[in-house]
């Protein structure tokens, strides 16, 4: 694949013009299963070459999915006729990096028989029903593999390699019990197929499924608020424009222009930690080949740095923090790794207070750019230190940064999510605002 | 001329049968996309790219296999349905076919008219110009994306089905600005066609809209909460039948028994002012297609009528594993994902009322201008909407604007609230993301009054 990414970029630096190629592929397998039989059966390869052309100041992109002689001038053709259509961009260029890196995960493991894979495929169903007959439904059920492929290479020399292997697998439980209908999906990932906790998934999606019959709706008003780990990373993955100095340069990060100033609780500090060791995978570069290192984000409540690129950095007379992210088909932009929260001043938990353990309407319900947001939330009331309760069809709304100010840490221990990508010290939110019964 | 050596394919599917299979499809496409992207008063992005690929299906039984690759070798593509055939514990059998090409009607487009870039960057710089007149608009971004799906449907029974889709969308968002105060106004608007249809958008208005969106957004008082009677406008209003009612009448999810409405055809599923349709078949409508992604032409189906459920959408799975008849409803992102039913331009069809008549109807509550987007899940019936743009409703007059509004609730409960339908139907462009990807769909209604639904806003 070298050797063909070579040849591109010399037809590309015979036009006087510099580039950097993104090559990705990904060989994939998944099942599910329905009336304990596999109903879906998947198989794929595929990939694609995606350019990025920068002549006289001016950047053009194009990819493709064949890679035929034709198909790669037509894509260094297409990509140079779009960077015509450009203007001068004075902040866009290759960086100036050249050597060879690797960040490769792939874990020695025994061969897996496709026998043992269906079986456990089908345990994903059959090993929810078994368990309950208020089970209706399996609807989310699924065995997954992937063995994933990606090159960088840059007309100044930069060439890196990002491979790995990863399963997933998932099921949910919908139960019904008297005309009342509850639902839970869970997940779990992993690089090597005994790691995977089919016994975890099952479980998990059937406690909260049977908890969430019970649900019962809460009268409208303010409560504390405890996310679980998955919940408090949907909050923030969706306002992480808001350490993105392309949305900045953009004008839709609303923390524009507090760089040293408090945003948040001074108990909190944030962390974006691409190597951390409980990750579930490290990222040794970014998008832009630049090796990538731990970046605090808040300190004490105070704004630090955002996600660079280089392309901001150079706007703002910055370094590159080694946040570049593009994909073939997609244009550079900045995104964040794995997020530490990280707090201090433990204070005890509050006598009562609601577990948000789902959370719906997150993708339309949040202004990205004012922080405020409103969501269908489900979960736990908690009194005294025990589950007293299930509650459901309320909304949760409030402002991301004024969440992050209404915040106590109750604890020092750092909590994963499911994906193993986001960690957080337990933290409690005082006084949020829920729409419920009247 | 074809993507792919019709003998190839012919060997695809003799092999998928050979190898038990009782019906295999192959799906070929090559996408061409041209996108541009205008922010910062100047174009950021400029870019264009070309996917390919090959998408097969054997289906045994209930069960789909299905597979995909790049590759147009002969070798690989048997190598795919060979892994494929190897799960079908079934009986072979020798295949010989001739493909017949499908004629059909095709659904008018509002055509293909190509223009140079620099035609476009003057189109695009003038909407900027003109939303920058307001000095609060502190952020334009307008994303420009045109799409020319090809594709080739062949099957094993002889069919050989072709169709290119042109598609045309301009998204504008807008961000404005007053001292602390912040707020955005979204508008995107898209066809099966070319540029013609970008040109027969009144950009005075569109940009008029938006600043009044804006304006009334940003200086909004936040939503009271609790359940109160919500009136909801049309166009992008239709939302809400998409989520709350829509994917629940697909047979992806009525095959699972993950539907509330999955045993209840022929019932009354809401209240007797609803009649809905998915129509595939509107002239240059976004979610229209002339064919489905398995080859049938598609229809106009009528889901619920007067309140009783007359229709699931339907796919060949859907129709093996439900018995509810094909609706040439099988649509896919792209041949990296089976077909599965799904939604094209869904909407509730004209009632008799003035919107004046349905705000006069409600002492207090809420009339939901414009929605944002939303979601669903099949199982249980719930939803969740956000709403844009937002009034109180006081002594049945529209009064103050309010922000930060949800809508929250199920399917069957909010279908037999919906008392009242207006006149004035239309049709909004967006995208749908499900099982088989995210596609173009239209959402759509007159304006309609939900009696009771809980609105989340501030405590």
């Amino acid at each position: 694949m070298k050797q063909l990414m070579e040849k591109v970029i010399n037809q590309i630096t015979d036009q006087k013009a510099e580039a950097d190629l993104m090559f990705s592929s990904a060989k994939t397998l998944k099942m599910s299963a329905q009336k304990n039989t596999i109903s879906t059966y998947n198989v794929s390869s595929s990939q694609i070459l995606g350019v990025r052309v920068i002549k006289d100041g001016r950047v053009g992109l194009s990819y493709t999915e064949s890679l035929d002689d034709e198909s790669l001038k037509l894509l260094v053709k297409q990509a140079l006729q779009n960077a015509e259509t450009t203007e001068v961009n004075a902040h866009e260029r290759i960086l100036d990096l050249a050597g060879t890196l690797q960040d490769e995960l792939f874990l020695p493991e025994e061969e897996v028989s496709i026998a043992l894979k269906t079986e456990k495929a089908l345990l994903l169903e059959n090993g929810v029903k078994k368990l309950d007959h208020r089970v209706t439904a399996v609807p989310y059920n699924s065995y997954s593999e992937q063995d994933y492929l990606s090159h960088y290479l840059s007309s100044r020399g930069r060439f890196t390699t990002y491979r790995d292997k990863s399963y997933t697998i998932t099921s949910s439980a919908v139960m019904d019990e008297k005309g009342k209908k509850s639902n839970y999906y869970d997940f779990h990932m992993a690089h090597v197929f005994k790691d995977l906790n089919f016994q975890k998934v099952i479980d998990t999606a059937l406690f909260h499924s049977r908890n969430l019959l019970q649900e019962k709706t809460l009268p409208t008003g303010k409560y504390n608020i405890r996310f679980t780990e998955d919940s408090l990373q949907s909050l923030f993955n969706c306002f992480s424009n808001f350490y993105s100095a392309k949305s900045a340069m953009d004008q839709v990060n609303p923390w524009t222009n507090h760089l040293g100033t408090e945003v948040i609780s001074k108990d909190l500090s944030i962390i974006d930690h691409p190597l951390f060791e409980r990750s579930f995978r490290t990222s040794k570069f970014d998008s832009e080949g630049v090796q990538r290192k731990p970046l605090s984000l808040i300190e004490d409540g105070v704004l630090k740095s955002f996600y660079h690129n280089s392309v901001t950095a150079n706007h703002y007379k910055a370094q590159t923090t080694g946040h570049a992210a593009r994909s073939a088909s997609s244009p550079l932009g900045v995104y964040g790794t794995d997020l530490l929260i990280k707090g201090k001043n433990v204070k005890p938990l509050p006598k009562k207070y609601l577990e948000v353990i789902k959370m719906d309407g997150l993708h339309s319900g949040a202004n990205r750019v004012t922080g405020a947001f409103s969501v269908a939330v489900k979960g736990y009331i908690w009194e005294r230190g025990e589950r007293v309760g299930t509650f459901g069809n309320i909304t949760l709304s409030g402002k991301f940064m004024d969440l992050l100010r209404q915040v106590e840490v109750t604890g020092t221990d750092l909590l994963s999510s499911t994906d193993e990508s986001f960690f957080s010290v337990p933290l409690m939110f005082y006084d949020i605002s829920i729409a419920g019964s009247n | 001329m074809q993507l792919i050596q019709p003998q190839v394919i012919h060997d695809v599917i003799a092999a998928g049968i050979s190898a038990g299979a009782d019906f295999v499809d192959v799906f070929v496409e090559r996408t061409f996309n041209d996108g541009m992207v205008f922010k910062n008063s100047r174009v950021e992005d400029s870019q264009s790219g070309t996917l390919f690929g090959i998408g097969i299906r054997l289906i045994h039984d209930e069960q789909a296999l299905y597979g995909y690759t790049n590759s147009t070798d002969r070798e690989e593509l048997l190598r795919i349905t060979n892994l494929l055939g190897a799960r079908i514990n079934g009986k072979g059998k020798d295949l010989t076919l001739n493909f017949e090409k499908l004629s059909y009607p095709k659904i008018p487009t509002m055509l293909d008219k190509e223009v140079d870039a620099k035609y476009k960057l003057s189109y695009l710089k003038n909407i900027d110009e003109r939303l920058r007149k307001d000095s609060k608009v502190s952020q334009v971004m307008l994303n420009f994306t045109k799409k020319k799906q090809l594709i080739e449907v062949y099957n094993s029974e002889g069919l050989f089905a072709t169709e290119e889709r042109p598609y045309i969308r301009l998204f504008h968002h807008l961000v404005m600005k007053d001292g602390n105060l912040q707020t955005e106004a979204f508008y995107g608007p898209g066809a099966i066609g070319g540029w013609e249809f970008i040109e027969k958008l009144n950009t005075e208005e569109v940009c008029e809209n938006l600043l009044k969106q804006a304006t009334t957004t940003l200086y909004a008082s936040p939503c009271p909460a609790g359940k109160m009677p919500v009136v909801i406008d049309n166009g992008f209003g239709g939302v809400i039948f998409h989520e709350a009612c829509g994917h629940l009448l697909e047979t992806t999810s009525v095959e699972k028994k993950a539907s509330v409405f999955w045993n209840k055809m022929g019932e009354q599923i809401a209240h007797s002012a609803v009649t809905a349709l998915d129509d595939g078949t509107i002239a240059g409508a976004w979610g229209s297609l002339s064919i489905d992604d398995e080859g049938m032409p598609t229809q106009r189906t009528t889901l619920i009528e007067n309140g009783i459920l007359k229709n699931f959408i339907s796919d060949r799975l859907g129709e093996l594993k439900t018995g509810h008849k094909r609706t040439g409803s099988a649509r896919r992102q792209s041949y990296k994902y089976a077909p599965a039913s799904r939604m094209r331009n869904t909407f509730i069809q004209s009632g008799e009322y003035e919107l004046a008549e349905l705000i006069g109807a409600v002492p207090n509550g809420i009339y939901a201008k414009k929605m944002g987007g939303g979601s669903v899940d099949p199982s249980t019936g719930q939803f969740n909407f956000s709403v844009q743009e937002a009034y109180l409703i006081e002594d049945g007059k529209i009064t103050k604007p309010v922000k930060g509004a949800t809508l929250i609730g199920t399917g069957p409960d909010i279908m037999s609230k919906i008392s009242m339908v207006g006149k004035d139907l239309q049709l909004m462009a967006g995208m749908c993301g499900s099982v088989s990807g995210s596609i173009p769909t239209t959402v759509g209604q007159p304006p309609i009054k939900v009696d009771e639904i809980l609105v989340g806003g501030q405590a």
